[in-house]
């Protein structure tokens, strides 16, 4: 049944497809920030037209499927002459689902800034430019860094879909080796514990950011637990 | 024009399959959302930490790895499931996974003092979470569990990757048949965003319900 | 109104009793070897600097916070503990629900639960943990409701009250349980100063009417030494001094409820 000297055998060709899903993640965020801000600038725009526009894309795209939207990607666009290659594609459709997120949490973050900021900004006469980069920026970017990181797993977990259109990361090497072998409970193992290798610690890494951000210390959460001492203790 | 029709005719066929993956999976995923997020906040460690597994195996390794996995592998392990049973599985463990999460950290959402002051009126602890801590983490899961409905509802369309034939999949048998290419894909975002409206319509239109006299 | 002038001059078994408390918050010890009693009926009035203790003291009783050492016993029965063989356990859920049936509790945020009516607020312990029916805790209800002038805000929700008000609703919650002892806090903290007068007068009302003892935690010097027959002064985890308020507000013995009460001076001149 399960062969471990089979696992084991096609790790590094899993390995190396993992280069391309790294890669994929990585370019597909790039592009989801820049889209994301390029939103949010959009939406705190004073043309009426644009915000709405682009409130509407954001709603849409984010409500229809990424998997749709890759093959729209690779197969309508050459009808209008735009021939992407398949890891192009892949990394602008999944920066472009992914960017109606990132606006979202870039949204929070210039939300979270004080309405005092934005006053002593202009009583000091800062340009526009510099509020932005000197006063916005620097205290809206920290506190959504988790959220950032969060994202950035769940694209890289939402790689393997860039198999549909024929790109070889993870799933799509697990696919090739399971149909030239039928040994494919041993491939797609590796694959999930690959993914659940790099994922968790990363998630907790962010977990703990994050609480360390919001630092908040409770002695009364210790009081109201031994209520629930008794009840598990003694049932 | 009668392209159009065919085109039409031909998704449709395949909105049956999505709709029912989708309504099954969204109840297998509850289910177990209520489950598991009720065992990670047990006092004994074994539930706690067979929930902490759970969430994390199917939190971690990816959507498709699952439903390659149950699609490719189980029949080699001897286990044959009919293609709608691998698709709702897997959609059902992958969010429920994650529905988990939604429901433990809405219910130590709620503030102590709705805890102590339970305590105060010698509530048991069913009483107390039944009336007083279950309804206001309820309203906190709303928002959230609308979010993972719709991302539940995307997530449908990689049942085609194991050949259900479903809204995408019919898309794609329609493309290699016409070659409309065009008109197709943009005839099936359309149809995902009509289905996916009304259910974040209705889950505001709950929370709105719910939240009558909360300041 | 009796007013007893020291619980331990008197003939009269406590109600309730602390034995040698003691509270650990991970290794610093806030508290330690307190000796208290409350007699059946006796309104104590608890005083002093906030970080003193009061509350965690009162939260003890109400089983919300475990001493890490010593008894609480309660009209003849341990709170935290029981008897097996001679020795003493931790109580189980039973032994503790059936013992806090005799205490109520008010709290400094209101606790109201946010989605329900202030009728239902007042009604679901009656109907779940008392096993009365709808019609008989609604009618308690609305009578309670009633005394403490709030008839008209049944079908509210207490989001859409002041704070004065809810807080008079939580007092009716807790009274209509009929507990035997009522802890009372800082019940007035949380509030803006105009309204801190109407849940006075309520408290004041439930004092004279009602025969239950009560606990009250509170920074409302005037009031305590209105309502009270016993006034506790603690600091730093001890319990300074104690006795009628005319003494204390009066006559303190010791430095340290001088220096506090001080702070209050212009009330008493």
């Amino acid at each position: 049944m399960w062969s471990w000297d089979f696992a084991i055998s096609i790790l590094p060709q899993l390995l190396q497809a993992m280069v391309v899903t790294i890669e994929a993640t990585i370019v597909g965020f790039i592009v989801a920030t820049v889209l994301g801000l390029f939103w949010t600038i959009c939406r705190r725009s004073s043309i009426k037209p644009l915000k709405f526009a682009v409130v509407a894309i954001v709603e849409f795209v984010r409500s229809t499927p990424l998997l749709v939207q890759l093959y729209f990607i690779f197969f309508v666009f050459p009808t209008f002459g735009i021939t992407l290659s398949p890891f192009s594609a892949g990394v602008l459709g999944l920066g472009l689902h992914y960017s109606t997120y990132l606006t979202e949490v870039f949204r929070t973050g210039i939300d979270s800034i004080p309405k005092g900021q934005w006053e002593a900004s202009t009583a000091l006469n800062l340009s526009k430019i510099k509020v932005w980069t000197h006063v916005i920026m620097p205290q809206a970017i920290p506190p959504i860094i988790p959220m950032l990181g969060n994202y950035f797993i769940v694209m890289f977990k939402e790689t393997p879909l860039l198999s549909a259109i024929s790109i070889v990361e993870m799933v799509q090497a697990a696919q090739i080796i399971g149909s030239n072998s039928f040994r494919y409970v041993e491939a797609f193992t590796d694959v999930g514990v690959i993914f659940l290798l790099l994922s968790y610690p990363a998630s907790l890494l962010f977990q703990y950011t994050e609480r360390r951000i919001q630092h908040r210390f409770d002695l009364s959460v210790k009081a109201s637990k031994i209520e629930e001492d008794h009840y598990a203790t003694n049932k | 024009m009668d392209a159009n029709m065919a085109i039409f005719n031909g998704l449709l066929k395949g909105l049956g399959v999505t709709l029912q993956v989708l309504i099954y999976s969204v109840l297998l995923a509850l289910v177990l959302s209520f489950i598991i997020g009720f065992m990670s906040l047990s006092k004994w460690r074994i539930p706690r930490w067979s929930a902490t597994l759970f969430i994390e195996v199917f939190r971690g390794t990816s959507l498709l790895v699952q439903l390659f996995w149950l699609y490719f592998s189980l029949p080699i392990l001897g286990i044959r499931l009919p293609a709608m049973l691998v698709g709702v599985l897997g959609l059902g463990l992958n969010y429920g996974a994650y529905g988990a999460v939604v429901v433990r950290t809405s219910i130590r959402a709620v503030p102590k003092g709705q805890t102590e002051a339970s305590i105060a009126l010698n509530m048991s602890p069913y009483r107390r979470m039944r009336s007083v801590i279950l309804p206001q983490a309820f309203l906190i899961m709303l928002p959230t569990f609308s979010n993972l409905t719709i991302e539940l509802l995307k997530g449908t369309s990689l049942i085609s990757l194991v050949t259900l034939a479903d809204l995408t999949f019919q898309a794609l048998a329609l493309r290699s048949a016409t070659m409309e290419t065009t008109q197709i894909f943009i005839y099936l975002l359309i149809i995902y965003f009509i289905i996916a409206y009304p259910i974040t319509l209705g889950f505001r239109w709950l929370e709105k319900k719910q939240s009558v006299g909360r300041g | 109104m009796p007013r007893t002038s020291d619980a331990s001059l008197l003939n009269q078994e406590p109600y309730v009793k602390y034995r040698n408390i003691g509270m650990k918050f991970g290794d610093t010890e806030v508290m330690k070897g307190i000796n208290f009693d409350i007699l059946s009926g006796e309104k104590v009035a608890m005083i002093g600097p906030s970080g003193s203790g009061k509350t965690t003291l009162a939260r003890m009783l109400m089983t919300l916070e475990k001493p890490t050492e010593g008894t609480i016993e309660i009209g003849g029965k341990l709170l935290w503990h029981r008897r097996a063989n001679g020795k003493l356990v931790d109580a189980n859920l039973k032994h503790l629900r059936q013992v806090r049936g005799q205490i109520g509790m008010v709290f400094q945020q209101y606790n109201l639960f946010p989605h329900m009516t202030i009728l239902r607020n007042v009604m679901e312990a009656q109907v779940h943990v008392l096993g009365l029916t709808k019609k008989e805790a609604e009618d308690r209800a609305r009578k309670i409701l009633k005394k403490v002038g709030l008839e008209h805000k049944c079908d509210a929700y207490p989001a859409q009250l002041s704070g004065g008000q809810q807080q008079r609703v939580a007092m009716a919650r807790a009274v209509v349980m009929k507990p035997k002892i009522m802890l009372f806090d800082e019940v007035t903290s949380a509030l803006d100063p105009e309204l801190v007068g109407e849940v006075l007068e309520v408290i004041r009302e439930i004092a004279e009417e009602d025969e239950m003892a009560m606990l009250l935690i509170t920074h409302e010097m005037a009031f305590a030494r209105d309502i009270a027959d016993r006034v506790v002064f603690m600091a730093d985890g001890q319990i300074i001094e104690q006795g009628p308020p005319e003494q204390i507000f009066n006559y303190p013995q010791h430095q340290r409820t001088k220096n506090f009460l001080s702070r209050f001076s212009t009330e008493f001149h």
